[in-house]
């Protein structure tokens, strides 16, 4: 998409509507005042967070943010986004996301996805999304070979290691990114192994709330 | 013919999603059997659907492969192609005769239908295009039944696309009734895979993208859209299904200018199959309908025609220009009849609804244009309100027009179209209307 270059595309990074603005009307935010570490409506710390922290991943996370809720329009974009890999959906909330991360003082570590899962998808949703939001981030993790979907909520929450810490040098303050917040699993074990290589402050940032 | 060359005949398909074994499908690519195409061309085409505008055919960092690929958003919705993505087809056709067809139909064309039919034979015969253009209650399938016969005797493949799924589903049972021991596959948008060769598939055009070079004889219904100005690749997609010198039939009640032009044999059908003139449509000023609708009130004059038709126990259908007006207008309607249903593409209970009103247990639909045309309702009448809208273009109005007075024991019928100042649209439909009255007379 071109367009005419104005003053204030010039001066400011704006970015290009890649979805119409009825489609995008249809996304919903989530509403402030949620939970503090995945945004659920109701404030403070929801029960499920809360279930966490009588857990041995207590206190591995400093709070949370989570930009739409799951309704049908996102449910409808992320089928097209992952399942029919149309990459450029990327696109769709990189205003939405560079607004939300570009002021953190923190290293933003996407969520990997298996290779095998990778070479299928061709794609990783977590890096594209912070890419076309013109982001730095830095891969720390890997994921251990486990595909998280096919479980029940009970499997995942006794499966031991899903990722592990790849190495690289740990800043004190990460955010851990990912697509899509369903019970925490994900994110508390990605916390649990950055914790263990010695990361100081975790937050978490995912673009959906299931 | 083995299983693998039935389905892969014609075909083009996404190798790593067929209904067959991986290792079948691996050996006979080693055999030399099935043919290897590249998603993507070097110049930037999809092998699928054609497309090679640059907004549609995007690059993108492919973990796969690990370099740049390209991938068509054009046929995403059929699974996605890209550069390192495989098409399969079966790499050398061989003819092939099934001549065991039969045919089951015991019905009389009317001469009108009966010189069309033997004209689109014989277009057929010297592989020359042809276009009926026949009037909507016509009878226009009915006409290409003996064409299609005498193609399936010389054992040649017929297509017959349609652009809705309404339409196909609607075709399906006709054609399989009339040819029964032929095998027929009905192709739409989550339609479960056939396997085996089928002589005669019914397809929505878009699902022509799986085809290349398949057909012998290509029959276009409702081609009154094409070609399809608003979408080149479903043009494009008929064509690569047919064989390079296979004739098309086109079918149309609303045929463009551009198709006019194109087709030199044509049959004309400006009579319906019962032989009654078509009911020409009023127009009835409705001023400013729009804002009284949006402040809740029905217009008097619309609630006059709707009590009418209920007090008369004839089923209507009322046309509204937008999903918007129909979903703020629905609950007002209801105030007049509880059972007055509403319409429109995004609902997934419109054949229920429509069914509802074929018998008669609800009195009228509000709804879109997704109705405009292919159905059928024994004594129904309808209302066009805001058909001065820009989404009324003539052959809509015409089409819309179409569906009273098609049965023959109820061959009038009242089309109202209301209005808030009169459209050239709905005179140029009002007098395409009369003119094929005034032709069908001779």
């Amino acid at each position: 998409m071109r367009h005419e270059p104005t003053w204030r595309s010039l001066f400011f990074r704006d970015f290009a509507e890649t979805a119409c603005p009825s489609c995008k009307a249809e996304f919903c935010r989530v509403p402030k005042g949620g939970c503090n570490i995945c945004g659920l409506p109701g404030g403070g710390i929801c029960r499920d967070c809360s279930e966490w922290e009588k857990t041995e991943f207590a206190g591995l996370v400093h709070s949370g943010k989570s930009l739409y809720v799951y309704n049908d329009a996102m449910k409808t974009y992320l089928h097209q986004y992952k399942f029919l890999q149309d990459v450029v959906l990327s696109e769709v909330f990189s205003g939405e996301i560079n607004e939300a991360l570009c002021k953190v003082d923190a290293i933003l570590v996407p969520i990997p996805m298996n290779t095998e899962k990778l070479k299928q998808r061709t794609f990783s949703q977590v890096d594209e999304l912070l890419a076309s939001a013109g982001l730095p981030f830095t891969h720390l993790l890997s994921k251990t070979a486990q595909v998280q979907g096919e479980k029940s909520r009970q499997e995942r929450l006794e499966s031991t290691k899903l990722f592990e810490w790849n190495g690289k040098p740990i800043p004190d303050k990460i955010i851990l990114i990912d697509d899509l917040y369903a019970t925490g699993t994900t994110m508390r074990h990605a916390a649990k192994e950055m914790k263990m290589a010695g990361a100081g402050e975790i937050k978490l940032f995912t673009l959906i709330r299931a | 013919m083995n299983e693998l060359e039935a389905f892969f005949t014609g075909r083009i398909w996404l190798k790593d999603f067929t209904p067959f074994p991986e290792e079948q499908i691996e050996r006979a690519i080693a055999k030399g059997d099935l043919l290897v195409i590249k998603g993507i061309t070097a110049d930037g085409q999809c092998s699928r659907c054609l497309e090679k505008s640059s907004h549609k055919i995007l690059s993108y960092n492919c973990a796969k492969c690990g370099s740049v690929c390209f991938y068509c958003r054009h046929c995403i919705q059929m699974g996605r192609i890209s550069s390192c993505t495989e098409l399969i087809s079966w790499a050398s056709p061989s003819p092939k005769l099934h001549l065991n067809h039969s045919f089951n139909w015991s019905g009389t064309l009317t001469a009108a239908q009966k010189t069309a039919s033997t004209e689109v034979a014989d277009s057929l015969a010297r592989k020359e295009n042809h276009l009926v253009y026949a009037v909507c209650g016509a009878g226009k399938t009915e006409l290409l039944f003996q064409p299609i016969f005498d193609a399936l005797q010389k054992g040649l493949r017929i297509c017959i696309a349609a652009p809705r799924t309404d339409v196909v589903l609607e075709l399906s049972p006709r054609i399989r009734a009339v040819f029964p021991s032929t095998t027929v596959h009905t192709l739409y948008g989550g339609a479960p895979i056939e396997k085996g060769f089928a002589d005669i598939v019914i397809s929505t055009t878009h699902q022509l993208y799986r085809f290349e070079k398949a057909f012998d004889v290509m029959i276009v219904d409702e081609a009154d859209a094409f070609p399809y100005s608003f979408d080149e690749a479903l043009e494009r997609a008929v064509l690569k299904a047919a064989k390079p010198d296979s004739p098309i039939v086109f079918v149309s009640a609303t045929p463009s200018d551009k198709l006019l032009k194109a087709t030199a044999n044509r049959s004309e059908i400006f009579r319906r199959f019962h032989g009654h003139d078509l009911p020409v449509p009023k127009f009835k000023p409705l001023w400013r309908y729009k804002k009284k609708l949006e402040r809740n009130a029905i217009p008097r004059k619309l609630v006059v025609w709707v009590e009418e038709r209920i007090a008369k126990q004839e089923p209507f259908l009322l046309f509204l220009p937008t999903i918007e007006l129909i979903e703020h207008s629905i609950p007002l309607f209801k105030k007049l009849d509880v059972r007055i249903e509403a319409v429109h593409s995004k609902d997934f209970q419109r054949k229920e609804k429509v069914m509802a009103l074929r018998n008669g247990d609800i009195p009228g639909l509000l709804t879109s244009t997704i109705l405009e045309r292919g159905i059928t309702i024994p004594n129904v009448q309808v209302a066009v309100v805001g058909a001065d809208d820009a989404l009324f273009n003539s052959s809509a109005l015409i089409q819309i027009a179409g569906r009273a007075g098609r049965s023959i024991s109820y061959p009038a019928g009242d089309i109202s179209f209301f209005h808030d100042g009169i459209s050239r649209e709905m005179d140029k439909a009002k007098s395409m209307i009369s003119f094929y009255n005034r032709r069908g007379m001779r």
